[in-house]
């Protein structure tokens, strides 16, 4: 029988991964349960839900501190009243995603193109480990190289090293204005369309390559943003038009998808997107949509509902054909009977040797990096 | 030592053992603290870094890697009784790939020689210490170096893809891949800024963004700090994220228009150079804005960059500023501890009375943007003073910590300032770090002595600042 624990604060938290049951799942809001392997033989849930709330939030310095609990929507929200945000938009956000959830999936949206991920922007870490040491990392302040960055590590740990307790993220002003452009362009002149905008320096927010178009996101004052728009039409001379911003909505639709689905991110050489495109048309056909950050070299693929053969072999020959190109792929959804990871990255032994360190019993997230760990 | 295995390895003419030779590596930037290392490797392949790793684990002999020595935390202090692997001939620009805006090169590249490379594209690598000229990207890792536009860009970390690594049993492996994005653990996020004690870097892939097509730079003079920080304040609340905010209080002016005549005003309590960057009109819109909250709080004198020529002289002054300080006093330490941004005001106050406590001078000149100071505690050994400064100059670096701060910002924490890590951290945060130590290095045999406190190393007195011989010769310069 699975039991539940629902920490209300640090030293419960702490109490709890000490004296709990011996194999432990992370759970925040429960948006990403499908993320890497599926555990096994756990004993109890460690939900986190219940460390909520801004701990300290200094508008002025442009920094904020969180329990790890929190959804990220709720701290945008909170962010806004005094006109800034956390530059990041993951599609799980809208959904409940806990900051600590986000940043344990290293999950990310199209704003990664300007802004990276969680990884780039929590400057400080307060973990449980598995023998409930309260452990911190980093600060308060932006720029601080004190000792190892903790938050690296347990960026897209997948609640295997132990659990994040308390977040402090760097925050940006709220744009005034925001923008989105498109142009049809196939994938390879796609590619290429938007190498020439980062050439020009018209700083988009988000450049993504998705349903066969290119988005261009300008973010800024009106005025700044508009004079950008008016620039990337007379440099590109592509045609390009005004889109509604609910694009960004279907950008996000691909990485969720839907119980049936098959999803996977995989990072490359951002000039593989070309071939990444052509290689998903061929193995699944119209089931397959990918957004790709194209400046990045990230990709989100889904395949929609049909032959789980065809999802399992799809995923499986493109995690193969990244990985022997130096690429990265996780999967998010997948078929049962697919492993969830595919050939293991050089420093798996690395990865392993972190995990006997912090969690030598293996209470955490057991199974969630098998067939690796 | 015996070192035949070494030579072995790497061939006679490639391992030092000479005496004269082995001092020149006795010290890195902190030159306070010395010691000469029992042999020099200089491989020259990753094979060769990995085989003399090799040696070392075989024989539980320490290790020191070391680029181009100009770390001001003692990071590459080496061991007595262990080697020092030197980076340098490991220099080649291995490929600059313009579609994918990144480069791949090795250790000993200089920061400045990456943004050399890139250029013919219209590409720089970002992150900008103001030791680029020598520095290597190999100590860059190391250090997660920032620089002076790191608040609008970012460290190190976030402009390097991944890295070849030796690890201390002399595998080799690649931390990081082609996109951000790798399934796992951020290994390589780890391991830049662990200030080589988590293994050598061989490779690394950096990312080159374009240049900005518009750049303004001013220089604002104020008749107090306090007015030029709530300046900084005030801009950063108007939702400008400027490339660079730095500021000088009069001490360090007058010193580095001493040493460079960049135009300053001499007379000037506190000047901030303000520098943005990207679309041009937004640019000149934002430089306007900022011109105005200057004006509001009293600024004396505007001055803005009219050519590059004039940029270039502006941050020529700027950068000067830390080694023009051996013109208005024999000798000094640095600091480099980081407040938030808001209680600059306090901090630089707080400062002051401990000085004027300590009867010693302090010249400030920072990142104001990140509130990353780089306070000079002045001194005169000849008078005694060493022991009184080198007293403030910790206190100055605690005092941020008790301020939410940190230590360091950029310089690292090393063999200089790891007796403070306890102010920072407890016990059990620098015992798990020493457990992620223990997954990279379980002998302990990568630069140790480094980053924690050990009763050795904390036992001992620094000694005071002296400039470096290649800063001294003129051939590099830092704040």
């Amino acid at each position: 029988m699975v039991t539940h624990l629902r920490p209300a604060n640090l030293a419960e938290l702490s109490e709890a991964v000490r004296e709990g049951p011996q194999r432990l799942l992370i759970a925040g809001a429960g948006t990403a349960t499908g993320w890497g392997g599926t555990p096994t033989d756990v004993d109890a849930v460690l939900d986190t839900t219940g460390l909520d709330g801004v701990i300290d939030y200094q508008p002025a310095d442009m920094t904020v501190a969180v329990r790890a609990g929190m959804p990220m929507a709720d701290l945008q929200k909170v962010l806004a009243e005094h006109g800034q945000r956390v530059a990041f938009d993951a599609a799980r956000i809208p959904l409940g995603a806990t900051v600590g959830g986000l940043v344990a999936t290293a999950d990310g949206g199209p704003a990664r193109h300007a802004y990276g991920t969680l990884r780039d922007m929590v400057i400080g870490i307060t973990v449980v480990l598995a023998d409930g040491t309260v452990a911190r990392s980093g600060g308060r302040v932006i720029k601080n190289v004190a000792g190892y960055d903790l938050a690296k590590l347990f960026h897209g740990s997948l609640g295997t090293l132990g659990v994040i307790a308390e977040v402090v993220l760097r925050v940006y002003p709220l744009p005034q204005a925001t923008r989105t452009v498109a142009v049809e362009r196939p994938p390879d002149q796609g590619f290429d369309l938007a190498g020439q905008i980062v050439a020009r320096s018209l700083e988009p927010a988000a450049l993504e390559w998705y349903g066969g178009r290119l988005l261009a996101r300008f973010e800024g004052t009106a005025e700044g943003v508009a004079r950008r728009v008016a620039a990337l039409q007379a440099a590109t001379d592509a045609g390009w038009s005004e889109v509604d911003g609910a694009i960004w909505d279907e950008v996000a639709d691909v990485a969720l998808g839907a119980p049936g689905d098959t999803v996977f991110r995989c990072g490359t050489l951002p000039s593989r997107m070309p071939w990444l495109a052509g290689r998903l048309a061929e193995l699944a056909g119209a089931a397959a949509t990918v957004t790709s950050s194209v400046g990045v070299g990230v990709h989100t693929v889904r395949l929609r509902s049909g032959d789980p053969a065809v999802h399992a072999a799809t995923l499986t020959t493109v995690r193969d054909e990244v990985a022997g190109t130096g690429g990265s792929t996780t999967a998010i959804r997948r078929p049962e009977d697919v492993p969830a990871w595919g050939p293991p990255p050089p420093a798996v032994a690395l990865m392993r040797a972190v995990k006997q360190q912090l969690d030598p019993a293996g209470r955490l997230g057991p199974g969630r990096f098998a067939p690796w760990f | 030592m015996d070192p035949a295995e070494f030579v072995a390895v790497l061939g006679a003419e490639n391992v030092l053992t000479d005496p004269t030779q082995l001092r020149t590596y006795e010290c890195d930037g902190l030159t306070g603290y010395r010691v000469v290392p029992a042999l020099v490797a200089l491989p020259r392949t990753t094979d060769e870094v990995a085989a003399t790793v090799r040696v070392c684990a075989r024989r539980g002999i320490p290790f020191v890697a070391r680029g181009a020595g100009t770390g001001l935390s003692g990071g590459a202090l080496p061991v007595a009784d262990g080697i020092v692997i030197s980076l340098q001939r490991l220099r080649r620009i291995i490929e600059v790939d313009p579609v994918n805006r990144r480069a791949v090169v090795e250790p000993g590249v200089t920061n400045r020689d990456i943004s050399r490379a890139a250029a013919p594209y219209g590409l720089y690598y970002a992150p900008d210490p103001s030791s680029q000229q020598v520095c290597t990207i190999g100590g860059n890792v190391a250090e997660n170096s920032g620089g002076a536009h790191c608040l609008k860009y970012g460290f190190t970390v976030h402009h390097v893809l991944a890295a070849e690594v030796v690890l201390a049993d002399g595998t080799v492996t690649t931390l990081g891949g082609d996109s951000p994005e790798h399934a796992g653990y951020d290994l390589l996020g780890a391991f830049i800024g662990s200030e080589g004690t988590l293994g050598v870097v061989t490779k690394v892939v950096v990312r080159l963004l374009p240049k900005p097509t518009t750049v303004s730079t001013m220089v604002a003079d104020f008749g107090s700090v306090a007015a030029a920080g709530d300046t900084v304040t005030d801009i950063i609340g108007a939702g400008i994220v400027p490339a660079a905010i730095e500021m000088m209080d009069n001490l360090a002016i007058r010193a580095a228009e001493a040493a460079v005549h960049a135009g300053y005003t001499v007379d000037a309590a506190a000047a901030l150079i303000v520098e943005l960057d990207g679309p041009p009109d937004e640019v000149d819109s934002q430089f306007d804005q900022v011109l105005e909250i200057c004006r509001r709080h009293g600024s004396t004198k505007l001055r803005i960059a009219a050519d590059p020529a004039e940029r270039e002289a502006i941050w020529r002054g700027r950068k000067a500023a830390f080694a023009a300080a051996g013109r208005i006093s024999p000798n000094y330490f640095v600091q480099d501890g980081v407040v938030p941004r808001v209680r600059l005001a306090e901090v630089l106050g707080r400062i002051a009375e401990l000085a004027a406590g300590a009867g010693i001078r302090v010249a400030n000149v920072f990142h104001a943007g990140d509130g990353n100071l780089h306070p000079l505690v002045l001194y005169d050994e000849a008078k005694g003073e060493h022991d009184r400064a080198e007293k403030l100059s910790t206190a100055i670096a605690e005092l941020c910590v008790e301020l939410g701060g940190s230590l360091s910002g950029e310089h690292g924490i090393g063999a200089d300032k790891a007796c403070s890590m306890p102010v920072m951290f407890s016990e059990d945060d620098l015992a798990t770090m020493k457990r992620l130590r223990a997954a990279f290095d379980p002998a302990g045999l990568c630069n140790p002595g480094k980053i924690f406190p050990t009763p050795r190393l904390c036992g001992e007195r620094p000694g005071p600042f002296r400039p470096h011989p290649l800063e001294a010769a003129g051939l590099i310069e830092r704040w």
